[in-house]
Formats: C-alpha cells, structure tokens, sequence
C-alpha cells in the first residue's frame, strides 16, 4: 500500500543533508516521536548531535549538544519523565531553531508550509495526498469502531491503543504533506486519548461524545483536503474551532472534562500495571520473544552472530508446538501491519474492466465450447482442452468476482455509531449486537444498502424500540437489544435488523390501511399486513407513531432495496419486536435473470422480481368490459399484462391459456405478465444499454446472452406501469 | 452549417473541413464521414431490437462486450429501407459516446481539399442538409459529408448528451 511512499519515519534519514533538511527531519520525528521509542530516541539525538555540529551559531550548537547529551542518557536507561523532558527541550530548541532559519531565509521565499492554514502547500505531491486521504479515513474509521467499543468496555485497552495510533498517525503524516491545521487537530485528539489511555480521565460520557466528534471533524478536515485539490479552497469545516477549542480545554483537564469515575480509581494498581504493558509497543514482541524462546542456543551454536529470529526456528528445528505458539503470538501483534503489506489500492474503474472483460472471456470461451467443431467425434482432444480452459476461465471470473468483495464491517460500524447517537437522542437504552461483519458483499453494493438500512435502524429506535420505563412496566428489560446480523444464504447476502421492542400492530395497521382505501378483506396473512407499511403514502400522510411507528419513508426503503434487486421481509410479534430481513444479490454485476421467449424475441426477467410462474387454466380467466383480461390466482385476481403488446413484437402468442404468466408486482398490486415461454434461468452480467437509449421504457438493462447476443432486460415495474396509461387513453377512447 | 447567403466556394465555412473522410455508399449516394470519429469498421452483427424507439434505431449490438446502439442511417434520412442492402457497420463516438450506423458498403478514406468542398446547396424544405458539413467533389464524384454529429444527436434521434451525463454520473458513483 504504501510501499513505494516514503514513510514518514522513514530511518534512512540522509548523513549528509543541510541543516535545513536536518531540522526538517528532526522537527517530523519529534512531533511523532513516542515516549519510550528508543530506537526513535536514538535517531533524534543523533540528528540534533549532527546540527550541533552543522549550526553556525555558537549558543545554539552549544544548546542542540545538550540536549542531545540528555537524551543520550534517556537512551541508554532513563524514565520516561525523563524522556519527556529531553524532549520538550529539544522540541523548543528545534523549534527556535526552525524560526531563525526561517528568519534568514530569503525574504521571497514563501512561508513555512507549517505555518499556513489557509492553502495546500505548494509543493504538495498530489498523489501521495490522496494516498494520505485514504489511508487516514481507514484510519478514522477503525478509530471510530474502536470508540465504539471502547464506550461498551472502557477496559479495552487495545481499543484505546488503536484509536490513539489512529490519531497519532494522521498527526505524524499530515505533519509530514504540510497540513497543519489536520496535524494540529489530530495532535489535539491524540491528546485527549492519551490522557485516556493514562487513565487520567474516563471514556465516558463527554470524553467519548468528543473523541467521537473529533473523528468526524478530521474526516471534514481531509474532505476540504481533497475539495482543495480540486481546486477549491481549502475550507475550514463547521464547528472546527470550537470542537478544537473544546479538546485544548480537556487537555488542560477543563471543566468538560468528567472526574474519572469511582470504578476508573478503584481499579488503581492494575491500571497501572496494564498500561505498563500497553506501553510495550508491537515492536517489542521479537524481542521478548526471543527472550522467551526455550532453544536459542542452537541457533549460536550453528551461526556465530546470534540469529534473527526469523532463521533460529528455521535452522535448530524447535519442537513443532513452540514453532506454533510463536506463529501465533507474532500474528496478534503484527497482524495489522500484515495485512497491509499484503495489500495492494487498485482503482475501483480498473477492477470493473477487469471483471468485464473477465465476464466477456467467460462468453466467449462458452461460445467455443458450444461449437458444433468441438464436440466432433474426432476432435477429442480439441473438447478436451477447452474444457480445460473453461475450467480455468470459470476460475478466473470467481476470482475476479472475489476482489471485489468487501465485508459488511463499515457498514455495521457506521451504524453502530448511529445507534449511539440516536440512543443518546431520544433517550433510550438500547444494546447493539452485530453478528456476521465478516460477511462479504459486492462494494459498489455497501455504498448502495447503506442508506436504506441507516433508515430501518433509525425507525427500530425511533419507534420500534419503546422508552425504558415502558419497557419496564411490559416486563422486559430497560435496555433494548437491537441484533444487525448478516449473512449469506442461497446465493444472496441477508441483512437482519431485529429489535425487541413493541413490534406491529397488525389491527391497527389493517385499519389504517382500510380507512385510505388500500385494503377491503380482512382475510390477509400477517406478512400481507405487514407489507401495506411499505405501501407509498401509508405511513407518511399523517402521524404514525401510534401504529408502531414503522413506515416513515419506508417505501423509499422498498424502493432503494428492489433497485438493487433485493427484496425486504418482515415479521413481528406483537410485544416481542419486529424483524426487518434485507435479502440482496451478492453482486450487481451478476443478476439472476430468467430468460424468457416472446414471439421470436428473448428478454430478461431478473429472478428475484418472479413470485410465481404459472400456465393458467382456462377458467381461471376473465375478462372485463370485454378487453382487460384477468386471471384468479388463489382468490387473487390480477390483471393480464400482454408484454408483447407492450413491446411490440410480432407473433407472439396472446391466449394467457396458451403462454405462461409470470406473477410479478407488489402484494397489493400484483400483475401477470404473459409471455411465449420459459427458457430457463442463467447468470447474466448487467450492463447499460448504452448511452442514448438509456431510457427507454419497460427494458432496465442489457445483458449478453450465451450466444453473444445483447438480451434486453426487462423493468418489470415499468411495464406494469406503461400497461395501466396504455390502457386509459385507450378505454376513454372507446 | 447552413450559412444564409452562398459565398464563394474557395472562402466558404464548408472549406474549413479538409481533410480525411471515410467514405460509404447508401444505394448508390457516397457519403463521407470525417475520419477522426471513426472507431472501427465491423461486419454485421446480430442485432437485438429495441421496442419503443424510433424505427431508425435498429437495435443494440454486443461490440466485444460493450453494448453500443445501432442507427438505421438509410431510416434516418427517409430512404426506402432495401432487404440485405446493408453489409457493414461504422463505429462512431459521437461526443465521448460509441455509436454504430449500418452502411451499404464502405468505399475508401479519401483526402478532400479545401478547394474540393462547397456548401451544400439550398433543395429548399424537400431535403434537410443541415446534417452535411458540405459537398466535396472530387474526380468528377460528388461525396456527402456528413456532420455526424448532428446526425446523431439531434433530440429526434436520442438525447445522447443526458444520455452520457446520467452514465458519467453513474460511473462516478462506483
């Protein structure tokens, strides 16, 4: 990821270099430096022993020599307070010193880039800055997730360690591109976390709501960052200088700032020992690994200089059970660093040619295997091989498909973080399980979903969830449980959101759902009741609240889901909660589709939009008025779509009796398209239609069929709609 | 491109189009297509049809992957539709859109002098040139040239300009 970017800490700072770039250098290790860093320690003391000795000016050098005699002492076995001092002195010096150069720098030459808020620097590398911007929203967003737990377990050390380093790294390499103002931000955040981390205040309340506030004001900071290489101007986001102010204010243990609570002081001496043992950075895991290595003498009596670590095992065959210990115990510690290396950023428009490109060898390769030429009798060997290369190119294209995948991680930790807030909100206790992060889903799906589900949470606890005094009096806990699982079933990705709150009501919903004309039976399954709420206009035309609450935009949710081609279920017990399950295709580069023949046409419909096909009997059908058609399905009756009417195509059979109808549509709209004949159901790569028929009517897409050919994809909700104003104009007209 | 008064041929906006041109037959009329918008040249492929367009969008084909319209060009400019006229397809990318037009048959890329080309004369409403960047003649041969551009995105054939904008909007979401 960041291999060819000069990290940085990069260690092979130069021997050689002018003063400048030596102050330069050490001014960026300083502000990363961490208390305890020796090897850091070390190259700052060299660094300030090397201007010592390149300054001109006499007290200066003699000052630089100091401190670089001081932290000599710290490096070689002083404390931290120590430590700490050496470096407050260095840092002044440095930064005395930063100033003079400055000073005698010529006049022309432009300010300090540390010193300007207001532009990017000119000198910016505007590759490495994207590059930075990525990496510190990774960083933000697993500090954001890592506050998040933190607020559920302020024990979680590890939590802690990683929101301080996200922090501190965003500081140490916005310092490094020039950008101040997030450095600086950063460095103020760091702060409070570690004053966190020193159990000096506790994660609670305030703190936490601040931490959480500075992650997004630094994901503001690197949007106006990006904005402003665009070309605009580096803005300043909203509330930025009192968020800042508020953290300086902590820092200096302000008035906002909690008393550490009893439970934090209680804990007393194994506080103390525990963040002793945080403080032992990953890098140290070798060390005292080695230390604790049963069998380092074999590895000097093989080779004189004691060997790495990496080549002891290897060389002097430890028993196999402590290789495995030190396997795992070196993956905890570096797992993070791990897997970055391991990682390469591909542009996501590179990744989708691949895949089509991928899914176009996938058609070609079946067009040869279905050549007539290589199933000849005596081309054996020819149908051999391209059975192997199909083998292969199948391969290929799940692979393909793979890199594209990314799990649902994000998405639930962003609403775990509105969970949070909204609990905060309206006042409720509510508890947040997630289950199945792990699962993985197509990423331009993850941009997609995440909306409507930051819309069902937001109605589980807006109204599903009840206040903690009615849940108190109904018997249950005070505190709510919200479960987001996901997982994968039967070729989908499922996405449950269940809450344990008063769930719906089916009565009232049936009622309201009578009063605005939808409805006219009482003979509807609890799902088919369930349904209405996601009919347009049910929920919004008047308050709610009282019917559950669920429906708020709910057909929008509906809408956002079967867009993607998924489907939404519900079920609910009354007083027990509500179970909302979103059930979407693991890709949308790949739909289901049912290929189906009208007249000498082929067209696409996607599985996921079929409830049924059927060939109706003949007395299962009526007509009206003579021409609209309908057809009785288990005491529903719908109206007959002819798609081929609709389509125009020549030939094709118009006696449902005679052609199959496919039942599509809502549950309180249902409609039976008529077609030729079922084909049968395949695996499509959707794509556009191309540029300028991009919106024609009643065909969603296009699709290539395992001929070659272009399928057209059929949008099954415009043809029913096409079907109702087709049929208007021409009922006034008779 | 249709200048109100006639100037001289040498000095007419229509002289400002020199140079290479595609050249293709619809019947027996030579058109010619300005050489920097042709893509490719292909055989005819099968093409599905589109319902609910206009007649002169003959369908969509599969060009290695990539789904691109097929424009009718005879149907576009009212000429009788002929059976098995047609032999070849022009890939075309009109204003960063791939686009396809069906031709009789393509004849060669020929070079066209500024002195070659004249504006194109006035039929009166019987013929629309509006879609011509003017006439060159060339060896005693008269050759169309088309502004493919207007041929092609004219609001009666497809609004490709929000047609491309929508799908530009739709890859940036990715």
């Amino acid at each position: 990821m960041s291999s060819s970017q000069p990290g940085p800490s990069d260690p092979s700072a130069p021997s050689a270099a002018a003063p400048a770039d030596v102050l330069d250098d050490v001014a960026m290790l300083l502000v990363q430096l961490e208390p305890g860093d020796t090897a850091e320690l070390e190259q700052v003391r060299q660094s300030l022993a090397r201007l010592a000795r390149a300054t001109e000016d006499f007290d200066a050098a003699v000052a630089l020599g100091g401190a670089a005699t001081q932290l000599a002492t710290v490096v070689s076995g002083g404390d931290e307070a120590q430590a700490a001092a050496a470096l407050a002195r260095a840092n002044h010096l440095v930064e005395s010193a930063m100033a003079r150069l400055d000073a005698t720098r010529p006049a022309a030459a432009a300010p300090a880039p540390a010193a300007s808020g207001e532009t990017l620097p000119d000198d910016v590398d505007a590759d490495l800055l994207r590059d930075f911007i990525v990496e510190s929203r990774d960083c933000i967003a697993a500090s954001e997730a890592a506050l998040l737990a933190l607020e559920s377990d302020p024990d979680d050390v590890e939590a802690v360690n990683t929101v301080f380093r996200g922090f501190h790294t965003i500081k140490g390499t916005a310092a490094f591109m020039g950008l101040s103002r997030v450095s600086e931000f950063a460095h103020h955040a760091e702060s409070l976390l570690s004053r966190v981390r020193d159990r000096e205040v506790a994660f609670a309340g305030h703190v936490a709501d601040v931490a959480l506030r500075a992650t997004d004001m630094i994901g503001g900071l690197l949007a106006a960052v990006e904005a402003a290489l665009g070309g605009a101007p580096l803005d300043t986001p909203d509330g930025y200088q009192e968020l800042l102010d508020e953290l300086v204010a902590m820092e200096h243990g302000g008035a906002g700032v909690g008393a550490p609570g009893p439970a934090t002081r209680d804990r007393g001496p194994a506080a103390a020992g525990r963040t002793a043992a945080r403080g032992a950075p990953p890098e140290h895991h070798d060390a005292a690994e080695l230390a604790d290595d049963p069998h380092p003498a074999p590895a000097a009596v093989i080779g004189p200089p004691p060997a790495s670590p990496a080549t002891a095992p290897a060389r002097s065959g430890p028993p196999d059970g402590v290789d495995r210990r030190r396997g795992t115990d070196r993956r905890q510690g570096t797992d993070r660093r791990h897997d970055a290396e391991l990682s390469v950023r591909v542009r996501t428009d590179r990744l989708d040619r691949l895949i089509d490109v991928v899914g176009e060898l996938v058609i070609a390769q079946s067009m040869i295997a279905q050549d007539p030429a290589a199933h000849a009798a005596q081309n054996q060997i020819l149908a051999s091989k391209v059975s192997h290369a199909g083998k292969l190119v199948r391969d290929l294209q799940e692979l393909a498909m793979s890199m594209r995948m990314v799990p649902m991680k994000p998405t639930f930790q962003k609403l775990a973080r509105l969970v949070r807030d909204l609990a905060q909100t309206t006042g409720k206790q509510v508890e947040l399980v997630t289950d199945g992060e792990e699962t993985e889903i197509d990423r331009n799906m993850v941009d997609v979903i995440g909306d409507p589900l930051v819309h069902m949470v937001r109605n589980a606890l807006d109204h599903g969830l009840e206040s903690p005094a009615d849940r108190v009096a109904a018997g249950k806990p005070a505190t709510g449980t919200l479960r987001l699982s996901a997982y994968h079933a039967g070729g989908n990705v499922v996405v449950d959101l269940q809450d344990d709150g008063r769930g719906l009501d089916r009565a009232k919903i049936l009622a309201k759902a009578r009063a605005k004309g939808l409805v006219f039976t009482d003979k509807l399954s609890d799902g088919e009741v369930f349904d209405l709420i996601f009919a347009p206009g049910f929920s919004t035309a008047d308050q709610i609240s009282d019917i559950s609450g669920r429906g708020v935009g709910m057909d929008v949710v509906k809408r956002n889901v079967e867009s993607l081609r998924g489907r939404i279920e519900i079920s609910s017990a009354a007083g027990q909660g509500t179970t909302f399950s979103v059930r979407l295709p693991l890709t949308l580069a790949v739909t289901d589709g049912m290929l189906v023949r009208v007249g000498a046409e082929r067209y696409v419909v996607p599985t996921a939009l079929i409830h049924m096909s059927f060939r109706p009997e003949r007395g299962a059908l009526s007509t009206v008025n003579g021409r609209g058609e309908m057809v009785l399905l288990r005491e529903e009756l719908m109206p007959v779509v002819h798609v081929h009417r609709l389509l125009g195509v020549p030939d094709a059979v118009a006696d449902p009796a005679a052609g199959i109808l496919m039942v599509v549509g809502d549950q309180e709209k249902r409609t039976a398209l008529l077609v030729d004949e079922l084909l049968g159901q395949h695996q499509l790569v959707v794509k556009s239609l191309g540029a300028g028929l991009a919106a024609v009517p009643g065909i969603s897409g296009a699709a290539i069929l395992g001929d070659g050919r272009v399928g057209l994809i059929l949008d099954v909700a415009g043809l029913v709609a096409l079907a109702r104003t087709r049929d208007e104009p021409a009922r006034s007209a008779a | 491109m249709t200048a109100p008064a006639p100037a001289p041929a040498t000095t007419s906006p229509a002289a400002a189009h020199a140079g290479k041109y595609l050249t293709f037959f619809l019947d027996a009329e030579a058109y010619g297509v300005e050489i920097l918008k042709v893509q490719e040249i292909i055989g005819l492929l099968p093409i599905t049809r589109v319902p609910r367009t206009p007649s002169f969008v003959r369908g969509v084909i599969n060009l290695r992957g990539k789904v691109i319209p097929i424009i009718d060009l005879r149907g576009k400019f009212g000429m009788e539709p002929v059976a098995g006229a047609e032999s070849c397809m022009i890939v075309v990318e009109v204003q960063g859109v791939q686009l396809g037009v069906t031709v009789d048959r393509v004849s060669e890329v020929a070079a066209f002098t500024a002195d070659e080309i004249v504006e194109p004369p006035s039929f009166g409403t019987e013929v629309d040139t509006g879609y011509l960047l003017g006439i060159a003649r060339s060896a005693g041969k008269v050759t169309l040239l088309l502004d493919i551009d207007h041929v092609l995105t004219t609001a009666e054939v497809l609004d490709i300009k929000a047609a491309a904008l929508t799908e530009g909007e739709s890859s940036d979401q990715r």
